[in-house]
């Protein structure tokens, strides 16, 4: 096989085709993920190599799913009545302070002024930074009311804490605002926004520091 | 022997009808598309527990971004299981580095494709086969490692005995020339 470079446009199209294969390490693949966002040629690359390759999917046998699994996923998107425990994020919220941050969330029950109402604010004492959560009956909408958007390479996420449950992430903060069907969450839920890499945690759990909580 | 794949424009329909929020519809997706995802994801992660975490991140995902499926641009299967490798693989490397590698280079290699595949096999998934056939067999295995069982370079390159730049050149031309023949 041939040692000459290959021409930009194959290492472009070879680096897609390592973040489809899922060789490349965390960091990379955090930067793969970055030019995807910002790159719709690139993402085009990535998205032909997932097409490319999909026929080895035939090979992956399914495999049974227990029925937890389903219970587990109804009770996170679609909750119902709050539990009266609390013991569980207020242990997680624990974290948080003693990185330093002081909390504090307001319940305002302002009359529907935009859209819905206003349901919590999620700010931090010593940052400027304000996002309002409002519930028009079947949507949570989040809205930046004050200070600056995560900086580039990075997002804010926003996350939901049942009482003695795990952070469950509800979407990405970014400049519009976040608009997601979901039940209003009853009182004693929290609303928190972590720091998180660009395109949300890797891990489906809040991974970078959690900057703002409100308790509902 | 394995279920037949669920039908592709059932899949597509359904993720549809999630985009619009269709609870119903969404029970039927866990249902039709679950145990495929899980074989996805057991594969990558190793572990039931791992796997089935990670099937609940993926189904909370599918809910809440089903609206980003473009039915014009490929099968909702693989726009799910393209979403499900992602996710084990970002939690795979998110893990610490030796446990990962140590892991990966330690479970028994399992690339070589089903018999039951290989009789199916037709069309695309033949193609794919004559193409990854054209390589020199360690090659082949290095791709097919990479993709199924979500091994690094650093794995693969454990895997194989070489070093880590060697193997990034074997891969990288290994690709390109999976590409050539795929796309003739």
């Amino acid at each position: 096989m041939t040692d000459a470079p290959l021409t930009p446009f194959d290492d472009r199209d070879a680096l897609a085709a390592e973040y489809v294969l899922g060789v490349l390490d965390l960091a990379e693949r955090a930067a793969a993920e970055a030019q995807i966002k910002s790159d719709p040629e690139f993402a085009a690359l990535v998205h032909r190599w997932e097409q490319r390759l999909a026929p080895l999917n035939d090979d992956i046998a399914p495999e049974p799913v227990p029925p937890a699994v389903w219970t587990r996923i109804d009770a996170r998107l679609f909750p119902k009545a709050a539990p009266p425990a609390r013991k569980s994020w207020r242990l997680w919220l624990a974290g948080a302070v003693t990185a330093g941050i002081v909390v504090f969330g307001i319940l305002t029950l302002m009359p529907p002024t935009a859209r819905g109402t206003v349901i919590a604010s999620l700010g931090a004492a010593e940052s400027t930074l304000i996002y309002e959560a409002r519930h028009d009956g079947t949507h949570l909408l989040v809205t930046r009311v004050a200070g600056s958007p995560a900086p580039e390479g990075q997002t804010h996420e926003l996350w939901v804490i049942a009482p003695g449950a795990a952070p469950v992430s509800l979407g990405l903060l970014g400049v519009d605002p976040l608009d997601v069907e979901y039940p209003r969450p009853p009182a004693g839920w929290v609303l928190a926004v972590s720091v998180e890499p660009a395109g949300g945690s890797p891990t489906g759990a809040p991974t970078g520091p959690v900057i703002l909580t409100a308790e509902l | 022997m394995t279920a037949p794949l669920p039908d592709r424009t059932e899949i597509c329909l359904l993720l549809e009808r999630v985009s619009q929020q269709d609870k119903l519809a969404f029970r039927a997706l866990y249902d039709a598309a679950g145990p495929k995802l899980m074989g996805v994801l057991l594969r990558i992660l190793g572990t039931r527990s791992e796997a089935e975490d990670a099937l609940q991140e993926v189904f909370t995902r599918v809910w809440l971004r089903a609206g980003r499926f473009d039915p014009t641009r490929g099968a909702g299967m693989t726009w799910l299981i393209a979403l499900s490798r992602n996710h084990a693989i970002d939690r795979l490397r998110a893990r610490k580095p030796e446990q990962s590698d140590d892991e990966a280079a330690s479970r028994i290699p399992d690339t070589a494709p089903r018999a039951e595949t290989r009789l199916i096999a037709k069309g695309e998934a033949r193609r794919v086969s004559e193409c990854f056939d054209s390589l020199e067999p360690q090659r082949a295995d290095a791709v097919r490692g990479a993709y199924l069982d979500g091994l690094s370079y650093d794995a693969l390159a454990a895997r194989h005995n070489i070093p880590l730049n060697t193997m990034r050149t074997w891969l990288r031309r290994s690709l390109l020339k999976l590409r050539e023949c795929l796309d003739q």
